[in-house]
């Protein structure tokens, strides 16, 4: 292998703009697409716990469908598919919209996260041992103070590291909005190497966002769970 | 006349196929402490979970201190009447001690914090665990988390108290203390319906004892009665079983 | 909306979809067994053995798939000196990603059992390899069957990032024909469906897989 490195080239310009907005528009891009995730998930958990069975079908159906097509197939959905079940006017409005791309990662990448939250929430809700309900429920609790003061806490508590996992993965996931068209740092990354065949200067930038990000999230995660502290209940499972 | 604090009438429950209760009717008068025994499936959890609704029964009616648990309104309002006790302690996780017993009287009954501090601070003293106040149920020991479920379940001054095998999830060492704390419970008066395994408990504190076996009651007597000179063929097999094997 | 075009592709369609599948097995297969190595590894006493295992599996888990893949198709020809089939190359990024994967579920599944377990057989006379083999590896493949399942779905998703680099994968056979035909909405949501079916089929037979576990126990 014979490869001389020129680590300098990223802080040539273009280059260096082109990290420089990757590493924004992932960042930007999965912290949005992960709020909106969880509210959506949170909705979508909930639904598929209540005592309607309607309501239920549709909760796991959604989850079903959005979990097991795969997102690359979600985003070429939203990217090509869509605007075209649209009426007339308003494709023609959404193709005016500025940033289609970024817009349409946000809602597939939304959707199909959604689809996991909801999965991690009916699961840390469903590990709560019946024994708590019924605890709660023979000191006089009512359902929803029973929620609202035991469940739903302690329920978070376990959740949290799921919760935070999710949000690495969204992190991860956005690379795949480089196919059509957000300008995010794998895709930045990719450019830079077909312009100036240093692949690996140009990889290792990307590498090393997610690796940074990964990291910092996991001390972030340590230090929650110091905070938080509740022996015996975060890393049980 | 003392009425019965607690009145089964005709009372009966199915698991699918499986009868757990079939046709009970019993009273329990107040002040009195019950032991409940019997073979595992017997249907006694079952019975006890009926007390305070938490099991929905299929025929039949629990009354309590006058009040139809079968019609009731506001069920919660009799539940905090009632305390329960668990087998596997269920205090909640993320709460500390003083937080799980202040949680109820706090929400349920709306006292102040203060106050319901104040008389968690005097609960935990009467069960031997001030100290661990203000930890979290996972720091503690079995037997000091079963009488902190205790502690919990006293808060609301309950007129009756539920002990649902308060003692099989517990190492023998620790067995005793919390034994104790049901000891003083029932010398001071309180009305206790208890399953248990624990036949020493049984003839010592109980004033009587309830045999069942496939849901239904086979035989109460007074406790040295029941030891001494058992009615029932089935409940004599039982106690020859259970002591034989301490 | 005219899904004729669908049978007229069908052929081309079916090619594509048979690639993914050959790339999803074979990343399963190859990545499981280096999987394996890597997760004794992971347990192992020696800090020799056990730091180098945890880097790389910490490495590629905080990678995304596509960037690892972009990472291999420079590095292939430039370590080999020749280009690779493109298949290939994506394998081996595939292999190399999904094993670092595959080796966390069979540590926590060898973690799952007891080491009680392992005292009981030694008790009852059973060599240290012999109960490996009888007790504690049937204990382990159980519980851990079901995540392996659901990682088995999870690389056939994956598969679909090989739509990037151009190989003639389903997803990309399927905009090959939807460029062609102009016919995007119909062949997109047949490609979404069919993926929605074999992907449900696994995450079904995983939690089936679950449930018996639990029944087991």
């Amino acid at each position: 292998m014979n490869y001389e490195f020129d680590w300098s080239l990223l802080l040539e310009e273009p280059n260096w703009s082109w990290v420089i907005e990757g590493i924004a528009n992932t960042i930007q891009l999965s912290l949005v697409a992960w709020g909106c995730a969880l509210v959506l998930g949170v909705l979508i958990g909930a639904i598929r716990m209540s005592r309607s069975r309607t309501l239920r079908f549709i909760g796991t159906t959604y989850v079903e469908i959005f979990r097991n097509i795969p997102l690359l197939v979600q985003l070429f959905l939203w990217f090509f598919v869509f605007p075209l079940l649209l009426p007339d006017d308003l494709m023609r409005a959404w193709n005016r919209l500025d940033g289609v791309p970024f817009l349409t990662a946000l809602i597939g990448l939304s959707l199909f996260t959604a689809a996991r939250i909801a999965e991690q929430i009916r699961s840390g809700i469903s590990s709560i041992p019946k024994g708590q309900f019924l605890a709660a429920y023979s000191t006089g609790l009512t359902e929803v103070q029973t929620f609202r003061h035991v469940i739903i806490p302690y329920a978070f508590r376990v959740m949290i590291p799921a919760i935070a996992s999710e949000f690495l993965t969204i992190f991860k996931n956005s690379a795949l909005t480089l196919t059509i068209g957000v300008a995010e740092v794998t895709g930045a990354a990719k450019t830079i190497e077909a312009y100036t065949f240093r692949g690996i200067e140009a990889y290792s930038a990307a590498s090393l966002t997610y690796m940074l990000t990964t990291a910092s999230v996991v001390i972030f995660m340590g230090w929650l769970e110091h905070a938080l502290r509740i022996p015996g209940l975060i890393g049980k499972r | 006349m003392t009425l019965p604090l607690v009145q089964i009438n005709n009372l009966s429950l199915r698991y699918g196929n499986f009868v757990a209760l079939d046709d009970i009717s019993i009273d329990f008068m107040p002040g009195t402490c019950v032991v409940i025994c019997g073979p595992s499936g017997s249907g006694k959890s079952s019975l006890l979970r009926c007390v305070n609704r938490l099991e929905d029964f299929g025929t039949g009616d629990v009354i309590f201190d006058g009040q139809s648990l079968k019609s009731a309104h506001n069920i919660s309002k009799i539940r905090s009447n009632i305390g329960m006790v668990f087998q596997h302690f269920e205090l909640y996780p993320h709460l500390s001690v003083m937080n799980n017993i202040t949680l109820a009287p706090r929400y349920v009954n709306g006292i102040n914090r203060d106050e319901a501090e104040a008389k968690a601070h005097k609960l935990l003293e009467r069960v031997g665990i001030l100290d661990q106040a203000n930890k979290y149920p996972d720091e503690l020991s079995g037997g000091q988390q079963q009488r902190a479920a205790i502690a919990r379940a006293l808060a609301l001054e309950p007129k009756l108290m539920l002990f649902d095998e308060p003692t099989s999830a517990l190492d023998p060492e620790m067995i005793s203390e919390v034994l104790q704390v049901m000891r003083d419970l029932a010398r001071n008066g309180m009305t206790m319906l208890v399953v248990t395994h624990e036949m020493g408990f049984a003839r010592d504190v109980a004033d009587e004892v309830v045999f069942m076996d496939k849901g239904k009651v086979i035989e109460r007597n007074a406790s040295g009665k029941f030891f001494d000179n058992p009615q029932s063929d089935r409940a004599k097999e039982f106690i020859d079983r259970v002591l034989q094997k301490i | 909306m005219d899904f004729s075009v669908i049978n007229d592709n069908i052929e081309f369609l079916m090619l594509g979809l048979m690639r993914s599948f050959q790339l999803a097995i074979f990343t399963i297969v190859l990545s499981l067994t280096i999987a394996c190595f890597i997760a004794i590894g992971r347990v192992s006493s020696k800090r020799s053995i056990r730091y180098p295992s945890a880097i790389f599996v910490n490495l590629l888990r905080s990678n995304p798939l596509i960037l690892i893949v972009f990472w291999f198709f420079f590095l292939v020809p430039l370590i080999t000196g020749k280009t690779l089939p493109e298949f290939h190359t994506v394998l081996i990024a595939f292999v190399v990603f999904f094993a670092a994967y595959f080796a966390e579920i069979v540590r926590s599944g060898i973690q799952s059992v007891g080491s009680s377990q392992v005292k009981a057989a030694l008790s009852t006379g059973l060599t240290y390899s012999q109960s490996m083999r009888l007790i504690v590896l049937p204990q382990a493949l159980r519980n851990m069957l079901p995540a392996l399942v659901t990682e088995c779905v999870i690389v056939f998703q994956g598969t679909t990032i090989a739509y990037v680099i151009g190989m003639r994968e389903f997803l990309h056979s399927t905009s090959l024909v939807a460029e062609r035909t102009v016919r995007p909405v119909e062949l997109y949501l047949f490609a979404a469906l069919v993926y929605l079916v074999i992907c449900f089929t696994g995450t079904r037979l995983a939690l089936f897989l679950e449930k018996n576990k639990e029944l087991a126990r």
